[in-house]
């Protein structure tokens, strides 16, 4: 079941009750045997308790066929007034009295900013509710991505990278006076540049990585740049807003996450008919060089295996095509990013290969591998570096780069 | 419930905004008769409002999202609790990473000892507590105050309040809790 709630008590004048705005969305599903689930996104300011009816009656009907656990995911409920909270307070005591073998979960984000604070006083008050941020790790390896360490990699990589990548945007439909929005954008170098090289109108980018986005906004404001916004937030439920943006980019983030297509929909959402959406991957199977082959092509083809065992497909850069296609875009473009020591800076390269080390051994530990795997892994990151540097040496490190526009039907 | 007889004004709050600690954000003026025409101006209001307060934070969105729960909270107590008619006049200061809300409001002699009342319930030493108890055994009545108690139980505001004698107005002083750059309490 799913359906827009209007106040239950839209009232008039005359009626005494206040014409109301309660713009909230409702969503049921069962998730399991013994387990319902009820989703409440977008505002819940009610002038009165009797407004949040159909939210009760919902969530009533939800306790009362959940066997086990009723799952109230709040995760993209950007606004909650009091009235809406002491109305789900009231359910909660209802529950408890009428379901007490009935656990319920509240399901929140740590992105919206009022949220666990005040529903930690239901949790402790109820012994059967309890609260779980679920973007504490929603995707592998999240908390090495957004670490601190992982700022170096990303440094490195955004430099050689933009040589390339730069040519090809305006192929693919980025011009000046666009509104963009970069989705996982890291440190918001590629931000940055942007504003440099083609003057959007606005740009926001948005990254679930605090020491990432601390490192942005220092940039900007040291630079005293104007029109780029950061945001804290979550790729798979972002807060902005529905057909907002000219240039929607998700770049080298896809792959990490296991479950891209709730990103891709919403990268589509906020994406305006006639949009472009703008994605890069790597192709982990491309990368080649010699010499060493052999061994570093065993370090890389057990990267992927790893990946895979985490959820991770470092090849999504092969599927540019597809993921563009089914996402429903219209006038697919993709080229391939190419770098290697004959056009790159091979200090620079090489430096994004050691830095690879980091995240590897950390992939390793996650999937419980033997030392001796990381060892071999590094041993093949460490030909890889030196046939990267070598006066003889070919080393490439290949990217897919995709764009679709957004078809103007509905 | 008791209700205070007599509250000790704030003077020296306002005096302390004459200080160089605090930086005026912004002073927004509307009528009673305009706002309280409908509900839905809190919520437009609050978000207009801390989207205007956030613009120059790290990540503005989400720290007006924090701002807006905080301004709808006010607002709404506001919209149950006014004079019929009269001006409404909210100024915004920051100390540090503090926002401070200043909120001044004709009221009634009924709204002047709500307001009294709020103050005095939330400045209670086991407000926490108390809060908890309305939560698991609400009482009848009160649920239009706990909004503005939960900032104070919850989030950690700070409420005063300032009734300058002979007038049919009072200032109402909200205090934010810290929030750092990202919209973090």
């Amino acid at each position: 079941m799913s359906n827009s709630i209007a106040p239950a008590s839209s009232g008039t004048p005359s009626s005494g009750v206040p014409p109301s705005c309660m713009p909230v969305a409702l969503n049921m599903r069962l998730t399991g045997d013994k387990e319902q689930e009820v989703t409440l996104t977008g505002t819940l300011r009610p002038f009165v308790a009797e407004e949040m009816t159909s939210v009760r009656r919902s969530l009533e009907q939800a306790a009362w066929s959940a066997r086990g656990l009723l799952c109230v995911n709040l995760k993209r409920l950007k606004y909650m007034n009091n009235v809406a909270f002491l109305e789900l307070n009231r359910f909660v005591r209802w529950a408890a009295s009428a379901r007490p073998d009935l656990r319920i979960k509240f399901v929140l984000s740590s992105v919206i900013p009022w949220a666990i604070r005040k529903f930690q006083v239901i949790a402790e008050l109820y012994p059967t509710v309890t609260i779980e941020v679920y973007d504490k790790a929603f995707y592998p390896i999240q908390d090495v991505i957004e670490d601190d360490e992982f700022i170096n990699v990303l440094r490195t990589q955004e430099k050689i990278i933009w040589e390339h990548e730069q040519e090809k945007l305006a192929w693919h439909g980025m011009r000046p006076g666009l509104r963009i929005a970069d989705i996982c954008c890291g440190l918001g170098d590629f931000a940055i540049l942007l504003q440099r090289d083609f003057r959007p109108e606005y740009l926001v980018g948005v990254d679930h990585s605090k020491p990432f986005l601390r490192y942005a906004r220092q940039v900007v404001s040291d630079f005293g740049l104007e029109n780029i916004e950061y945001q804290y937030g979550d790729a798979a439920a972002l807060l902005l807003p529905d057909n907002s943006f000219d240039f929607v980019t998700c770049r080298l983030s896809l792959q990490v996450f296991n479950e891209p297509q709730n990103i891709l929909r919403e990268l589509l959402r906020i994406c305006k008919p006639g949009g472009r959406i703008y994605i890069t991957n790597e192709l982990m199977a491309g990368i080649v060089a010699h010499p060493g082959e052999q061994s570093i092509r065993w370090a890389y083809d057990k990267v992927i295996e790893i990946g895979h065992q985490l959820g991770m497909d470092m090849d999504t850069g092969l599927k540019t095509r597809q993921i563009l296609g089914e996402a429903g875009l219209e006038d697919i473009k993709i080229h391939l990013i190419d770098i290697n020591n004959m056009n790159s800076d091979p200090t620079d390269f090489a430096k994004v290969v050691e830095s690879w080390s980091y995240v590897t051994g950390q992939m390793c530990v996650r999937s419980s591998q033997p030392p001796e795997v990381f060892e071999r892994i590094k041993e093949g990151l460490h030909a890889h570096v030196n046939a990267i540097k070598s006066d003889r040496g070919f080393a490439s490190w290949p990217i897919y780069a995709g764009s679709g526009r957004k078809p103007f039907r509905a | 419930m008791s209700i205070v007889k007599t509250i000790t004004p704030a003077p020296t709050m306002e005096a302390d905004f004459a200080s160089s600690r605090y930086r005026m954000i912004m002073v927004a003026r509307f009528t009673v008769g305009g706002f309280a025409r409908e509900w839905s101006h809190c919520h437009l209001l609050a978000n207009y409002l801390a989207r205007y307060v956030s613009a120059n934070e790290g990540d503005p969105e989400r720290h007006a999202t924090l701002l807006s729960t905080f301004i709808n909270e006010l607002l709404e107590v506001i919209y149950r609790n006014h004079a019929p008619d009269g001006q409404i006049e909210l100024i915004f200061r920051k100390k540090g990473r503090h926002v401070i809300l200043q909120i001044t409001l004709p009221v009634s002699e009924q709204n002047r000892v709500f307001y009294r009342m709020a103050v005095q319930i939330v400045n209670q030493p086991d407000l926490k507590s108390w809060y908890r108890a309305r939560l698991e055994e609400p009482a009848e009545g009160e649920d239009t105050m706990l909004g503005l108690l939960e900032l104070a139980a919850v989030y950690a505001c700070t409420l005063t309040i300032s009734e300058p004698p002979g007038h049919d107005r009072i200032s109402l002083f909200l205090e934010l809790p810290e929030v750092d750059e990202m919209g973090e309490v």
